[in-house]
């Protein structure tokens, strides 16, 4: 029971960091149609320049992760108006396959510039671990959880009430008609791929907190693209509700059936779910509904 | 006031859509754009507003003129800033998001915060039904509440000149009447100047001041409404009166291109 216990927290825990990623994901998607294919690449490139500020130069905390925020933010800026934006009018597949480019040379840069692949990150949260019934969980689980679920609260207001988040909404519907209102679409996806930065800034330094700085993140990454695709690509509720489940089938699968069948099952799970579910739900979960009056 | 001299269009720099079209809209006034489908009426709103750059056209020859500054190589954000505000062909609402969402996407660029709220209570004044829908999601709402929606949301941009792309589409008679009431009491009480494309030449022609009928990218006959309502050829090809009141014969139909006489 207490394994149950411990599984189904940690499994939440990192499903709601998934689910961070999803969101910044599906942010540039709805926005832009372009499916950022380096966001495993960018959490692996926060992180590394989180530990080389937490670690390297020993900045204070605080300093070091408004810097870390700030780095983010100009290198979702760079994205969108150095690479996405000589594009904009070219055919989709051009610029997603740029974001792969971007994938390959963000990995290049990162083993340049940390040639050691692999580092902890400073501690971040008190290191006690928690007793929650039988289950014992260390602390960085648990802040991840509440980090991620302040940021989709801040997150939902945005859109709900913020002037800018409702006219990132309106271009995800018809950028047409935002444009015919006089408004430049171009600041709006470069609004909303500074999001996706600082999301995947967040995110890659809660995963590092975790289970330190890898290679794996870009795994990880890759493990919120099935958030995504099981939520629905233009759903935030879907990316939302979808994290959870990942993470729960990945560390309550895992966890029971590892010892049964071979290591790295619980990496697998999370695919067979999205199979099963693409199957019965072709467009995701919360895939938007196509609103059709008849 | 609003100049166009003499402009060309041309989609990918080789299909040229627009051969030379001048027109005016005087402020203060309403102007209509008439003609059939495939005449250039949406291609020269476009090319006014900026929207051309969009779908890979631009404005090859001549020029568009704004108060004075001349404007056919600015985007449409420096265009909607200078008071020009297109309202889209097809009721392009932002379909999830609410009725009032979709006003205050139209008054984003608006720096004067304080009166935008009171501006969308202007325009649950002229539509009276989109206030009892401000909640509603705009998706669902039905044809002729969506138009009115979209020009709403041209109307919260606090425009100098709004252009309209074909507000009666698929409307019921009645509604179209009441829309277009609506438009000339707004270009009354507000001072704005509108430039109307219009298919249903009837009803434009009943607001405007001014009217530009197009033909195969040329301004082919103008002249102010009532005489263009006078007009034989208006009456006979766009409103359906024979001159003579007598039923068409197939020789006559024939001769459709001949009879024409501005051509």
């Amino acid at each position: 029971m207490s394994m149950f216990l411990q599984f189904t927290v940690t499994g939440i825990a990192v499903g709601l960091v998934y689910s961070l990623i999803a969101l910044g994901f599906v942010m540039v998607w709805k926005s832009s149609g372009v499916a950022n294919l380096s966001m495993g690449q960018m959490l692996l490139l926060f992180a590394w320049f989180a530990y080389s500020m937490l670690a390297q130069k020993g900045i204070p905390i605080w300093l070091a992760l408004i810097l870390v925020l700030v780095f983010s933010l100009a290198v979702g800026w760079l994205m969108e108006r150095v690479i996405l934006r000589p594009l904009i009018a070219q055919p989709i597949l051009s610029l997603i396959t740029v974001t792969l480019g971007v994938s390959f040379v963000i990995t290049g840069l990162v083993s340049f510039l940390w040639p050691k692949g692999i580092a902890a990150l400073p501690r971040l949260f008190p290191q006690n671990p928690v007793h929650i019934g039988s289950a014992i969980v260390s602390q960085e689980y648990l802040w991840a959880a509440v980090i991620s679920l302040m940021l989709f609260a801040l997150l939902s207001l945005y859109f709900k009430y913020n002037r800018t988040g409702i006219v990132m909404r309106a271009t995800a519907d018809d950028q047409k008609a935002v444009q015919a209102c006089g408004i430049a679409v171009t600041k709006i996806f470069s609004r909303s791929w500074m999001l996706a930065g600082a999301l995947a800034a967040i995110s890659g330094v809660l995963m590092a907190s975790i289970g330190g700085i890898t290679f794996g993140l870009v795994d990880t990454g890759m493990r919120a693209f099935s958030v995504v695709i099981l939520g629905g690509l233009d759903s935030f509720l879907g990316a939302i509700v979808a994290g959870p489940i990942i993470g729960l089938a990945q560390m309550v699968g895992g966890g029971y059936l590892t010892p049964l069948t071979w290591p790295g099952v619980n990496d697998v799970i999370p695919f067979i779910i999205i199979i099963i579910v693409m199957f019965i739900k072709p467009f995701g979960l919360f895939g938007e509904e196509r609103i059709e009056r008849i | 006031m609003l100049k166009l001299n003499n402009i060309e269009v041309a989609y990918l720099n080789i299909i040229r859509v627009l051969h030379g079209v001048s027109l005016q809209v005087e402020d203060g006034s309403i102007v209509a754009l008439l003609g059939a489908n495939g005449a250039g009426k949406s291609t020269t709103l476009k090319a006014i507003s900026g929207l051309l750059h969009v779908e890979d056209g631009a404005v090859t020859d001549g020029e568009i003129e704004w108060n004075g500054a001349k404007i056919h190589k600015k985007n449409a954000e420096e265009i909607g800033k200078m008071g020009i505000i297109q309202a889209l062909e097809g009721r392009h609402v932002f379909g999830h998001l609410t009725v009032e969402e979709n006003l205050i996407v139209g008054s984003y660029n608006r720096k004067d915060r304080g009166a935008i709220k009171s501006d969308i209570e202007m325009v649950y004044d002229y539509f009276p039904r989109l206030k009892a829908l401000r909640r509603k999601m705009s998706g669902y709402l039905s044809g002729g509440e969506q138009q009115m929606l979209v020009i709403g949301r041209a109307m919260v941009a606090q425009p100098k000149l709004m252009m309209l792309d074909e507000p009666s589409l698929g409307l019921a008679p009645l509604l179209v009447e009441e829309i277009y009431e609506i438009i000339r009491r707004f270009n009354t009480e507000r001072k704005v100047s509108v430039l109307l494309v219009e298919q249903n030449v009837r009803v434009a022609l009943g607001i405007a001041h001014y009217g530009y009928v197009m033909e195969n990218g040329r301004v082919v006959l103008d002249g102010t409404a009532d005489f263009l309502k006078n007009n034989e050829d208006i009456k006979e090809f766009y409103l359906g009166l024979s001159a003579v009141g007598a039923q068409k014969s197939f020789r006559a139909v024939k001769h459709y291109k001949r009879r024409k006489r501005w051509l």
